[in-house]
């Protein structure tokens, strides 16, 4: 799988680099300033681009927006965006084109790195994996607001692992039920929120949307 | 003829009419001819200025019985009427002295019997007219000031306006020059025609005489700083006018400087001289304090005003840097604490677990392991306790986006349904919009926290150089900056860059909070607000 990465610390960048060659990633390019991770993510149209928020020159959100141009030329182009912090504001912009294959995760999260490389094999596929402390806040956020009102706890739970990027399976086992048990809750939020039929990655995408934005 | 009739029918009747109404009002029956002269009190100098006008008109004539008759009824049956009229009856005295002046100038020559003296023999008893006239001006205006006749309030206003210390240091003396001055020019440039100007015929000069005595006496009243000024100018130009007829133009007849006439070739070249030196000694003394007059303006009161202004501000910012300080230290000694006792410990907890892991990696690996795994725990905890410190110095997303954006993450990340309105054209100072978005935070978290409230809304908006932030919501309202210590801070936070808070929260809801700061903050730096 070939990755490029947009990090201007250098010992984050190595660190990066070293973490991924060793679970067999192929990093084509590791970059500094956004500007060249803008050239990089076009040119070499990597299975996942892995973006710092605050790159040069100007040190504020130019990695994001260096990601969201990029997808805006190469439209669905995965990205998994790391942050020292995260904001809701940032996650539904990254979200805002629908076309999934979207992460935005917080840079401790390299940490577990079964759960990082996870991270990027669902983005790749075109899933979205948002950081547990975005969903952590969106579910203070929407307990009483429409139409995720609607939604049971446990399809409110569901919906929140969904958020973060987890398969049924993981969702299963995470909430002790079965899978099938997964599958019944995921219907129901589909239904809840409106989301026609289609495949399941993209609704689950949309779902998340709905999520974010209400 | 029949005009003039009509006037005086209209004026006979005004003060008939007059005359019976204060007839009916009831007085005190004085007694004794001292008792009955008391009563009168200054009516009775009607009298003898009815006899002077009668006097003037040189023979017997049915007007001048009537005047008479008139004036001894006013005093004998209407005392206090005839007590307003006096001064009246003086100023109009002073003004016929005028005219009459004017008319022996211009070449009139019957005697007439103006006062005490009678006129019109020639230049030398002419020359009392003028002066008697001044006479009963002054006192005219003295009476009407006395007796509170109507127009006293008038008079009295224009005297204290002119009067007034705070219209400048040039004393009232020096300002009254204009008036001789002016005097001064006008008979200086003629009688019949201005300079020989052939269109400046009698009337036009009377006209033009006329326009330049009442701007003097306006300018005397409205600014007594640009009277002396013109004084002091009239008075230096005349001066050096009168030094160089005494010298070259010895004598033209029907021209007078001042006192002087420049018809008698010695008399009238000395006088010349005499005045034309004085003149100039005087305006070459009064030069010196119109300048300075002039270099001190804006005046004194402003200049106090503005001294007082800034020792306010003095004050404010005293007071407002001392907070400022005090609440810099002590955000400063909790940051030191927070990282102490959060991710410094934590770090130090972290090397301890990665050097017991290292001893026990040869003998025991699944130990080992355990530790390592608790340091990397104790890393991911150290990150997040720095990542809500950072957030407590600068939010990150106020460095990148700028209030806007931030206002609508903390909106994003409150419960509470909440509505963000921003509307930020201009530039805003970073230490404002920092204070801005803190004071906004704190006002959300009482909302969250204390009001109960189902939603808020949050409007910023910039208009005149001010940035203004208004907290709604719909909660139970009572809340009262003076008792929590947060929106207290929020004030004093605000206080340093000349901001305010602004709470409205009556039992029951809304609490409307309002945040007003001035884009840029008071330093040398401008801003595009």
């Amino acid at each position: 799988m070939r990755i490029v990465i947009g990090e201007d610390l250098f010992l984050l960048r190595e660190g990066l680099v070293r973490l991924l060659t060793a679970h067999g990633f192929e990093v084509v390019a590791a970059v500094a300033s956004a500007p060249e991770l803008l050239r990089a993510l076009v040119d070499e149209r990597p299975d996942v681009g892995i973006v710092d928020v605050r790159l040069p020159p100007t040190h504020t959100d130019d990695g994001l927006r260096a990601a969201l141009r990029a997808r805006g030329q190469v439209p669905g182009l995965p990205v998994l965006v790391l942050s020292q912090y995260v904001e809701q504001l940032y996650a539904r912009e990254l979200l805002a084109d629908q076309a999934g294959a979207v992460g935005y995760l917080l840079k401790d999260r390299v940490f577990n790195d079964d759960q990082f490389t996870g991270a990027i094999r669902t983005v790749a596929a075109g899933g979205t994996v948002l950081d547990p402390e975005v969903v952590q806040k969106l579910m203070v956020r929407h307990s009483r607001t429409e139409p995720v009102a609607r939604l049971t706890p446990r399809e409110r739970e569901v919906l929140g692992l969904m958020a973060e990027g987890r398969s049924n399976a993981a969702i299963a086992q995470r909430l002790f039920i079965t899978e099938k048990a997964v599958s019944k809750h995921a219907a129901g939020i589909f239904g809840k929120l409106d989301l026609a039929p289609s495949d399941d990655d993209n609704r689950r995408v949309l779902a998340v949307l709905a999520y974010l934005g209400s | 003829m029949s005009f003039a009739y009509l006037v005086s029918l209209l004026l006979l009747g005004s003060i008939a009419f007059a005359l019976v109404r204060e007839m009916r009002k009831a007085s005190p029956r004085p007694a004794g001819l001292r008792g009955h002269i008391r009563a009168r009190g200054w009516g009775l100098l009607l009298l003898p200025a009815a006899a002077m006008a009668a006097v003037m008109t040189g023979h017997v004539h049915a007007l001048a019985v009537a005047e008479l008759a008139v004036a001894g009824a006013l005093v004998t049956w209407a005392p206090r009427l005839a007590a307003k009229l006096a001064p009246y009856a003086l100023l109009a005295l002073g003004l016929f002295g005028l005219i009459l002046a004017k008319a022996y100038h211009d070449g009139f020559s019957s005697q007439v019997l103006y006062g005490l003296v009678p006129a019109g023999g020639g230049p030398f008893r002419r020359g009392f007219v003028l002066p008697q006239a001044g006479v009963f001006f002054v006192l005219g205006v003295w009476l009407l000031l006395r007796v509170e006749a109507p127009g006293a309030g008038l008079a009295r206003t224009l005297i204290a306006r002119w009067l007034d210390p705070r219209r400048g240091g040039i004393s009232a003396r020096q300002g009254l020059l204009l008036i001789p001055v002016t005097a001064m020019a006008v008979l200086l440039i003629g009688p019949r025609y201005w300079f020989g100007l052939w269109w400046m015929t009698k009337p036009v000069v009377v006209l033009a005489d006329a326009a330049i005595v009442t701007a003097s006496l306006v300018l005397v009243f409205r600014s007594r700083v640009w009277a002396a000024t013109v004084a002091e100018a009239g008075l230096l130009v005349l001066g050096a006018y009168g030094l160089l007829i005494a010298a070259f133009w010895p004598s033209v007849p029907g021209f007078w400087y001042g006192f002087a006439s420049l018809a008698s070739p010695s008399y009238g070249t000395l006088g010349t001289a005499v005045q034309g030196t004085a003149l100039l000694a005087l305006g070459l003394w009064l030069a010196p304090r119109v300048m300075r007059e002039h270099e001190m303006l804006p005046a004194d009161a402003e200049l106090a005003a503005r001294a007082q202004q800034l020792t306010q501000r003095v004050q404010t910012l005293t007071r407002t840097r001392s907070d400022a300080l005090d609440t810099a230290a002590a955000e400063l000694r909790r940051i030191e604490r927070d990282l102490h006792d959060g991710a410094q410990a934590r770090m130090v907890a972290v090397g301890m677990s990665l050097q017991a892991a290292e001893r026990l990696f040869a003998t025991s690996p699944e130990a080992a392991l355990a530790l390592v795994t608790e340091a990397k725990e104790s890393s991911s905890r150290a990150l997040t306790e720095l990542r809500d410190l950072v957030r407590g110095i600068y939010p990150p997303v106020l460095a990148d986006r700028g209030l806007g954006d931030a206002i609508r993450a903390l909106a994003l990340d409150t419960p509470l349904p909440t509505v963000v309105d921003v509307d930020l054209p201009g530039q805003v100072d970073l230490p404002v919009t920092s204070a801005v978005y803190f004071s906004v935070a704190e006002a959300l978290a009482n909302a969250t926290k204390h009001a109960h409230a189902r939603s808020v809304r949050i409007v910023v908006s910039q208009a005149a150089g001010m940035l203004r932030a208004e907290v709604t919501d719909d909660g139970a309202g009572g809340a009262d900056p003076a008792a929590g210590t947060g929106l207290a801070g929020v004030e004093r936070r605000l206080a340093t860059f000349d901001g305010i808070l602004a709470v409205s929260s009556p039992p029951g809801g809304p609490t409307i909070v309002v945040i007003e700061v001035p884009c840029a903050s008071s330093s040398a730096k401008t801003s595009s607000c």
